[in-house]
């Protein structure tokens, strides 16, 4: 990211955004809260997935944490939101630290499907405890501030993504790709691969649990269900994959691109919109495994072939 | 006596479980892929089972091999034009692409079956004993049967038969067994094709015992891939002794904690189990 | 690589394209909903989509609804959920704003209408609907929503009514509830009413929603020998109880009941024989005497369905086709189509319909009793309602003695 127009131009994007409650429709700003919040969720699981090559399928978790915290410190507490938020977040990293300790002793499958079990795990606990309202939930006051609600989503993803940015520069984000690449080979040049395998899901947590609260207050209703929906944590992984891993922008792209194709396929073809979708994740997985950039990368500097090339390299 | 009917009740829903873990684990050991899309295969395979049941009139039971079969060629051919493409990625991409394939697989029966449920219900479903004073429903006791019998070919095939050393051979070292003349892309597909199979068998029972519609996928594909994971992949009896440890602690648990605890103690055993069993966690991806 | 950007920025511009208004017709009155057309909850969200189509083309055939001295047609416009909720929500806000719609109908299920009327209410439009009787969907407070579903507390007092006329008198009585927001009104009402009824409660179980297997439940209450087993979930999770009920030889000395399921064709199609016997509750019956300005009557009304669609009408259908006539009625009396003009015509509506007589109470619901029904020989039977309307046949056989 080291040529000044690309700064340039995700800036006036920013603020272009920035500006969308102002002009756009009350559609595109719901569309819009959305898409921002899966953003982040995407982009904070490029934190421990992409740079750390710890591939999570469990931060719903942090998700459902952040939103149940929230929810219950303004219904059961009657606390306003900007003392719910935090608390929330604090729940997410607490849950990171703590859980996340033993979990992240696991490599590769067994990780993922730790995390998986995680998320199942303790949605199952809530939906059994009173004070978050067992499996019916919870309601939480209503707001008609819809523009609030996006630029806080929007705030939260320059946040996170400035995170990434700082990562990608930093001797922590060195240390992550040195643990994705060779985890072995980096314990042993002195990196305390614990502290900072830990540290990237606390990052992780913290983001995707703010977006949980926000989430939660914006659409005043959250139940076990919809808070620890297991369906997240593919779809922000597939925004990642698709935007590519690793990368500051790429999970960004993917998720606003996938977004954008999701609502209209919903909206235009209604129906078929669940089979459609399904069929673009099979074939970007089959045609473009190293995501959106890879894909527009290879495509220029070796024309059309490179999809097959793909299959090619992939294939048994 | 009440708990030794809930001990009965959980072996016996656990026998199932196991069934249904079964092809999971399987295909996970061999071709180190997480198929996501396990729930719709059971879902399936009890659709196959129903037609043949109701439009043709096979006895469910004798119907359950003609709907493996179609379930097998069905899994290899999946994996043979589809997943095969994809073998020697990101394991991640695996999850998401047997994820695509379930929304799928889902989206189709819906197009194709509707949203309607179906029952198989031959007469004797409801058919049950009492012994010792614990009431044992038939069909479920079959379906035990079943499963041990199921494992029991499976053991058989990888220890015995030249094509389960080959599967063997192939999930622990893919250039050795090309070299001794495996091939691997029709290997895969057949193991594929047997996983599926498995599911299917599991499939037919499940709607014998409970209801089938094209949504009853995820939530078997959840409680499969607990089994497994409990389980190991490496040998078939393990597995459906999981399914029956997780028969018998959800049983449990529902006398003792509420039967709104079962999921609870599902995923948190797997949980725990992950992290407490270091050998099993130190094997990388 | 400036190309791909480009596309990337004009991804946004199109939608906010996309999302200008419909052209809006000048004489048409647009209903919206987001109903579950595809996904798990399908099967019954069908109901509602085909009930509408059918309410809104029956009306227009009878000259549509009169505002002030000008005949306005009824349009509808649909979006199928895919039973998700979250895209529910989007979907109402896309109605409300992009499509410009008039007024909103319901989706099916509780924890939809309870999310969907948090935007009928931000955006101060009016919403009846017919898929949703959880009490919580009425506790906030909310002015714009409406509901044609009887409060689910109430859902078994007929059945308790009954019981205290049957003889044997039932004593001992065993609950079994889902956790989800309609279940749990269901069962907090239930209790209450069984204490002051004087009925001994042997058997209080909770179960997740999605379960698909009770025989831990059935064993349980099994062991504590019930006169009656009351229960209340979703429609798979009734026909699952049933068929584990059978396999598990759990026989209450009195009756079983459900709340769902028994009124409606295909569970009893899918149960076969084993549906017998089973009681139940409709808050409708398609009886003759229930007559409608539209349609002729309730008899009428189920025979036009089943024409049209091939399959029986339930509840569902009645009472999705009262909320279109709510509106038709609501807005003929208001004499305009201002959403605050309607919307307090709607609190004060009260005309005869087909479902019922449609007046809502204060918090917006509906008030209706439950006739207890039973099924016998492959029928749907009504038994009580106030008094007995046929004989039961009860005590109820036990499984192994039946026919």
């Amino acid at each position: 990211m080291r040529r000044p127009w690309v700064i340039a131009f995700v800036a006036v994007t920013t603020v272009a955004i920035a500006l969308v409650p102002v002009f756009g429709s009350a559609v595109l700003i719901q569309y819009g809260i959305n898409a921002l919040i899966f953003a982040t969720l995407a982009q904070s699981w490029n934190i421990i997935g992409g740079y750390t090559g710890y591939a999570s399928f469990g931060n719903s978790v942090f998700f459902g944490l952040g939103a149940y915290g929230t929810a219950i410190a303004m219904t059961q507490f009657g606390l306003p939101f900007w003392a719910g938020l935090p608390l929330g977040a604090l729940l997410g990293v607490l849950c990171a630290l703590l859980l996340g300790l033993p979990v992240l002793r696991l490599r590769g499958h067994y990780f993922a499907i730790a995390t998986l079990g995680l998320s199942l795990a303790v949605a199952a606990i809530l939906s059994n405890l009173e004070i978050a309202g067992a499996n019916i939930g919870l309601i939480l006051p209503l707001t008609r501030a819809d523009g609030m609600f996006f630029e806080l989503a929007l705030a939260l993803l320059v946040a996170c993504v400035l995170c990434v940015w700082w990562i990608s520069r930093s001797r922590f984000g060195m240390g992550l790709i040195a643990i994705r690449e060779d985890e072995d080979a980096a314990a042993a040049m002195g990196i305390n691969t614990t502290l900072y395998k830990t540290a990237a899901l606390m990052l992780a947590a913290l983001f995707t649990s703010i977006a949980g609260g926000i989430y939660a207050y914006w659409i005043t209703f959250i139940d076990p269900a919809s808070a620890f929906d297991p369906t997240l944590n593919v779809r922000m992984v597939i925004m990642a994959m698709f935007g590519g891993p690793g990368t500051v922008l790429g999970p960004v792209a993917g998720a606003l691109v996938l977004s954008a194709v999701y609502e209209v396929l919903a909206n235009w073809i209604s129906t078929a919109a669940a089979l459609l979708f399904g069929l673009v994740i099979v074939l970007s997985v089959i045609f473009m495994p190293r995501g959106l950039f890879a894909l527009i990368g290879g495509i220029r500097r070796h024309g059309p072939g490179y999809l097959l090339q793909n299959v090619r390299q992939h294939r048994l | 006596m009440l708990l030794a009917q809930i001990i009965v009740n959980g072996l016996l829903l656990g026998g199932l479980y196991g069934l249904m873990a079964l092809g999971m684990a399987l295909v996970w050991g061999v071709l180190n892929i997480v198929n996501l899309a396990h729930g719709a295969f059971i879902m399936l395979g009890g659709y196959a089972v129903y037609f043949l049941f109701s439009e043709l009139g096979i006895d469910p039971f004798l119907a359950l091999p003609l709907a493996m079969a179609a379930m097998f060629v069905f899994g290899y051919l999946l994996q043979l034009l589809v997943l095969n493409q994809i073998v020697r990625s990101a394991m991640l991409n695996t999850l998401l692409i047997t994820f695509g394939l379930d929304v799928v697989l889902t989206y189709l029966a819906q197009l194709l079956f509707t949203a309607d449920f179906r029952t198989i219900a031959p007469s004797y479903a409801g058919a049950n004993f009492t012994f010792l004073g614990v009431t044992v429903p038939g069909i479920r006791l079959a379906a035990f049967a079943v499963a041990w019998l199921l494992a029991g070919i499976m053991w058989l095939v990888l220890s015995r038969l030249p094509l389960g050393r080959a599967i063997r051979a192939t999930a622990q070292n893919l250039t050795a067994a090309r070299l001794y003349g495996v091939n691997p892309r029709q290997l895969y597909a057949v193991t594929f094709g047997i996983g599926a199979a498995l599911a299917g068998a599991s499939g037919g029972l499940y709607g014998m015992i409970g209801h089938l519609s094209p949504y009853i996928g995820v939530p078997l594909t959840a409680q499969s891939f607990v089994i497994a994971v409990i389980g190991g992949l490496d040998n078939p009896f393990s597995v459906i002794l999981a399914g029956l440890v997780i028969g018998m602690a959800e049983s449990l648990a529902a006398l003792y904690l509420g039967p709104t605890y079962a999921n609870v103690i599902s995923f948190g055993l797997l949980v725990v189990i992950l992290v407490l069993r270091p050998a099993r966690a130190l094997r990388s991806a | 690589m400036k190309r791909f950007f480009a596309m990337l920025a004009a991804l946004p511009i199109l939608l906010a394209a996309a999302s200008v208004a419909a052209i809006a017709d000048d004489d048409v009155i647009t209903l919206g909903a987001s109903v579950q057309s595809t996904g798990s909850q399908a099967n019954t969200g069908r109901y509602y989509v085909d009930a509408y189509k059918l309410a809104v083309d029956t009306i227009n055939a009878k000259g549509g609804v009169k505002v002030g001295d000008k005949a306005y047609k009824l349009a509808l416009k649909l979006y199928d959920n895919q039973s998700d909720v979250g895209l529910s929500v989007r979907q109402y806000v896309r109605l409300i704003t992009a499509d410009k719609v008039n007024f909103l109908l319901g989706p099916f299920a509780s924890n939809y209408a309870l999310d969907d009327s948090s935007v009928a209410e931000k955006y101060q439009i009016p919403m009846v609907q017919g898929g949703g009787a959880s009490g919580q969907i009425y506790a906030r407070g909310y002015k714009y929503i409406f509901g044609t579903l009887p409060p689910a507390g109430d859902y078994y007092a007929s059945t308790i009514e009954m019981m205290g006329k049957l003889d044997p008198k039932p004593v001992r009585v065993a609950l079994v509830a889902a956790d989800d927001s309609f279940d749990v009104s269901v069962a907090k009402g239930t209790r209450a009413q069984l204490k002051s009824a004087g009925y001994e409660l042997v058997a209080d179980e909770k179960y997740a929603e999605n379960n698909a297997d009770f025989s831990s439940i059935l064993s349980i209450i099994k062991s504590k020998a019930p006169d009656v087993i009351l229960w209340s979930g979703h429609e798979t999770e009734a026909l699952n109880f049933i068929r584990q009920m059978k396999s598990l030889d759990v026989n209450p000395k009195g009756f079983y009941a459900f709340t769902v399921g028994v009124p409606t064709a295909d569970f009893r199609k899918a149960l076969g024989k084993d549906a017998n016997y089973a009681f139940g509750m409709s808050s409708w019956l398609p009886e003759p005497q229930l007559a409608d300005p539209w349609f002729g009557n309730a008899a009428d009304f189920a025979k036009l369905y089943q024409e049209k669609y091939g399959y029986e009408p339930d509840y569902h259908a009645a009472s999705a086709v009262a909320d279109v006539e709510t509106f038709a009625v609501a807005i003929a009396n208001a004499g305009s189509l201002d959403p605050q003009k309607v919307r307090d015509a709607i609190a004060a509506v009260s005309f005869d319909s087909l479902y019922a007589h449609i007046k809502y109470g204060e918090n917006g619901q509906i008030v209706l009793p439950q006739v207890v029904i039973q099924i016998q020989e492959d029928k749907v039977v009504p038994i009580y309602a106030a008094d007995f309307l046929n004989k039961p046949e009860y005590p109820v056989p036990a499984w192994g003695a039946r026919k």
